[in-house]
């Protein structure tokens, strides 16, 4: 028995890794498993970034994240609250159906009315705003009424990809699931749970968006996202050679990866800004010197370059650099330790000030060397350490939970100010952990959210920002980058800034 | 045994899972973290988004309404929807099932293989040097975490020697049309012996390290007992018939001993069952250990109770199991 086994073992040991020979496979080492292939039932980026594989939406985002048309041909703004989308003609679902202005109202009506998927509302409804119904003009056109005026449509429909009718009417919300019909360049082979989602090229692939060249059907035969949860065990699998692509490479494993002739570190600007809200409801961080002080002590460019790896790039206030509306020009924030003592002796701390910062577990490291900066400048800080979640929840309230601050991040793939600033600033919203309440940018982005002029909308986010870096509610730190590995092998191919890895030109040598 | 004491066993578990039920339940909804926030995330919502969210997640009902409503589908054998996957619970957990199943298996045979045998002979050759090497090699597979020994055997055979898979449970090049769940045999029974191949390489990395972790106590219980056996009047008694020392320990005296090795290799099954998460995180495997971690991270209620239920039931009966098993190597115990 046992020499059975041992003889077996060793044919299996001898038929080696066969999958890495098949050329035209390219292969991701991906760090978590899809929730689902329905595009209209998950808020996840990790699915969303499988699922835009197979499925196309009616506009797409270039590289320097400008919208351009996808299975859209064009659109124009009928009114401020009418929108209207040309469809491209001779595009294909897998299934070999063409795609026309029925698939289209019927996706968005899924994504829109409630109870539209079995029962069930799309958790995925709040992405299209005040987006109430869609019609058909003729068979490639559509309409997009809207409750009120919604300038940042087109940002967000590249994350709404387009189903077919037919399709969903015969496998139903169950079915869609784990089967996809989509229109993109890749068609389902088999999802493995837990294991992989297996791809395969769409020969019927109409090209894609002509503002995202090259234009034609998919690189490679085969797409392979491989879930490999583990950091170290992904990193062996793009060293052993069984990944093209691996996502969230742990900053410990640059230099290996870097090293080794047959692969590399690809890094993208991502879309999540760090800072550390302080409590903008009570002592000390109610006086707007200590805020500033705080800002003064912190020295972002040290923490980058001997934390961060040098992945990430310094912020003076909220938004990325990339973000619509960026004010450019905010005061530069430098370390300035006199300054700091100074504003804080003029608040009546002479003798500096004792307070916690809340961090989560997985980011310790960095606010631990934010405190130890904190601490010099005479804000003595004490790390406290959480869970997420539990985390979360105590900040939701600030004026009540009793704490000073708390290391937070925000992400906002739309890289619009309507996703992150909103959200972080506005008084009372969702993610203002700070409490930091102020009638003038509250008014600001209130009128910012329906102001369909895009200058002028651009000029209050900007007016915002300039207000928020004078009151300093928060401690901006950082928008640190996606790093990828990559094999050598892996050829046209580079990060996108949205966080997703899409396929669609990518090539294997 | 009786048909009716068996009946009695089994019908003891209701009041164990009804106990589970009430303590899973009431710690999930304890702890702090709100699903309906976890799903959201960032990204835009609106009150009614998480309203209808809410609602769809059955959240919306008061916590006792909650539990007699997930109590009473319980008993129809629905455990209601994943959160996240917004598919019916079952439906997701037994695609993941199998696959912690059959690791657990077969790094359960890895670590009796290796254990029994070793512990025999530790006992056997007491204090040679083959039972302090033994003793030592245990010590340090019981002290050795499992995901340090699983880096370094995928850094050994998968990185520098290239002759193993880094993780998975089979390569995507090959098919497997999934009849049992378990891919060793699915594969068998299709006739693809390539795919078998495949899949027990997959196999052997995390097998190896769960099983030799396992092997080193299963190793130190064989030989205490073996020990303790070889100690007893019946031994010196079929030694002084002048039966070889083979024909003593191997018939005589492993039969007994084994017996505290069966309660704990059965023992550990359960607990591998639910506690090998680590294992399937490091060498990506699809079961069932990962899923129920990122479920509690996500607050993902139904699946965790739904899991637990399953690791509770799975426990009693492999207990049970073991009861049965004694009355097989000792006649004399009765159930």
């Amino acid at each position: 028995m046992k020499k059975a086994l041992l003889s077996t073992l060793l044919a299996g040991v001898v038929t080696l890794a066969v999958e890495a020979a098949v050329a035209a496979d390219l292969r991701v080492g991906y760090s978590a498993d899809v929730t689902t292939l329905d595009p209209a039932n998950h808020r996840s980026r990790v699915t969303e970034g499988v699922i835009l594989n197979m499925y196309d939406a009616l506009l797409a985002r270039t590289d320097d994240m400008k919208v351009v048309p996808e299975l859209a041909e064009s659109w124009k703004q009928i009114d401020a609250t009418t929108w209207e989308f040309s469809l491209r003609k001779g595009v294909k679902f897998h299934s070999g159906a063409e795609m026309t202005a029925e698939d289209v109202k019927y996706s968005f009506d899924r994504l829109v009315k409630d109870n539209a998927m079995g029962g069930q509302t799309s958790p995925r409804k709040s992405l299209l705003g005040p987006l109430k119904d869609t019609s058909i003009v003729n068979p490639t056109t559509v309409r997009f009424h809207l409750a009120e005026p919604w300038p940042i449509l087109a940002a967000y429909l590249p994350f709404q990809q387009v189903v077919s009718k037919a399709f969903v009417e015969k496998v139903g919300t169950p079915g869609m699931a784990t089967q996809a019909d989509g229109t993109g360049p890749f068609k389902l082979v088999e999802w493995r749970r837990g294991d992989s989602v297996i791809l395969e090229r769409f020969d019927g692939y109409y090209g894609g968006s002509p503002d995202l060249p090259p234009v034609g059907k998919a690189g490679v035969d085969r797409v392979i996202f491989k879930v490999i949860p583990e950091s170290a065990s992904r990193v062996a699998a793009l060293l052993a050679g069984e990944a093209d692509i691996v996502d969230e490479l742990p900053v410990h494993a640059i230099k290996q990866v870097e090293a080794n002739p047959r692969t590399k570190v690809l890094s993208t600007n991502g879309t999540r800004s760090f800072f550390i809200p302080m409590n903008n409801t009570r002592p000390p961080f109610n006086d707007v010197r200590v805020r500033q002080a705080a800002n003064l002590s912190v020295d972002r460019k040290l923490i980058i370059d001997r934390v961060l790896s040098g992945l990430a790039t310094p912020l003076d206030g909220l938004l990325s650099p990339e973000s619509y509306g960026f004010n450019a020009s905010l005061p530069k924030l430098t370390l300035d330790v006199d300054r700091a003592k100074r504003l804080l002796a003029e608040a009546g701390h002479p003798n500096g000030i004792d307070v916690t910062l809340d961090v989560a577990n997985a980011f310790k490291d960095v606010a631990e060397a934010v405190a130890s900066q904190l601490t010099r400048a005479g804000i003595r800080t004490k790390v406290q350490l959480w869970e997420q979640t539990t985390l979360s929840q105590t900040w939701a309230k600030p004026e009540s939970n009793n704490r000073d601050m708390v290391f937070q991040s925000w992400g906002d793939g739309a890289l619009d100010p309507v996703g992150i600033f909103v959200p972080v600033l506005k008084g009372k919203d969702r993610g203002n952990y700070s409490g930091f309440a102020n009638k003038e940018i509250d008014a600001l982005l209130t009128s910012a959210d329906t102001e369909v002029d895009v200058a002028k909308r651009s000029k209050m986010y900007q007016d915002a920002q300039a207000i928020v870096a004078r009151e300093s509610p928060l401690i901006f730190l950082w928008l640190p980058q996606d790093v990828y590995g990559a094999s050598a092998r892996l050829k046209n191919w580079k990060p996108s800034p949205r966080g997703v890895i899409k396929l669609h030109d990518a090539r294997v040598d | 045994m009786s048909p009716l004491r068996l009946a009695e066993r089994l019908l003891q578990l209701i009041p164990v899972l009804l106990g589970i039920s009430v303590i899973v339940f009431a710690m999930m909804a304890l702890t702090p973290g709100d699903p309906v926030q976890i799903m959201l995330g960032d990204s835009l919502a609106d009150q009614a988004q998480r309203d209808s969210l809410r609602r769809d997640m059955g959240l919306d009902l008061p916590v006792v309404e909650r539990f007699f409503r997930f109590l009473g589908n319980a008993l129809t054998g629905n455990f209601g929807l994943s959160f996240f996957h917004r598919r019916p619970v079952m439906d997701v957990i037994l695609e993941r099932l199998p696959a912690t199943i059959e690791l657990t298996l077969v790094a359960m045979l890895i670590a009796i293989a290796v254990a029994v045998p070793l512990g025999v002979i530790a006992a056997v050759k007491r204090n040679s040097l083959l039972d302090r090497i033994a003793t030592v090699g245990s010590m340090l597979g019981v002290s050795m975490p499992g995901f340090w020994f699983g880096i370094l055997l995928i850094l050994l055979f998968a990185v520098n020697l290239h002759i193993l898979p880094v993780s998975g449970r089979i390569g995507f090049g090959y098919e497997v049309k999934m009849a049992t769940g378990f891919v060793l045999i699915d594969t068998l029974m299709a006739g693809r012996l390539d795919s078998f191949l495949d899949a027990l390489r997959h196999m052997l990395l995390p097998a190896v390290t769960l099983g030799l972790a396992m092997s080193a106590l299963l190793m130190r219980v064989t030989r205490t007992s073996m020990l303790e056996a070889l100690s007893q009047d019946y031994v010196t008694f079929a030694e002084a018939k002048g039966l070889s020392r083979l024909r003593v320990v191997g018939r005589h005296a492993l039969k007994n001993a084994l017996i505290p090795t069966v309660t704990v290799a059965a023992i550990e099954t359960g607990s591998l069952l639910g506690g090998n998460m680590i294992i399937e995180t490091v060498f990506g495997w699809p079961g069932l250990g990962r899923l129920v971690v990122e479920a509690i991270f996500s607050r993902n209620y139904p699946l965790v109770q739904a899991a637990v239920l399953i690791y509770a039931t799975t426990y009693v009966l492999l207990n049970f199991l073991a009861d049965l098993l004694y009355t097989v190597l000792n006649p004399k115990v009765r159930l």
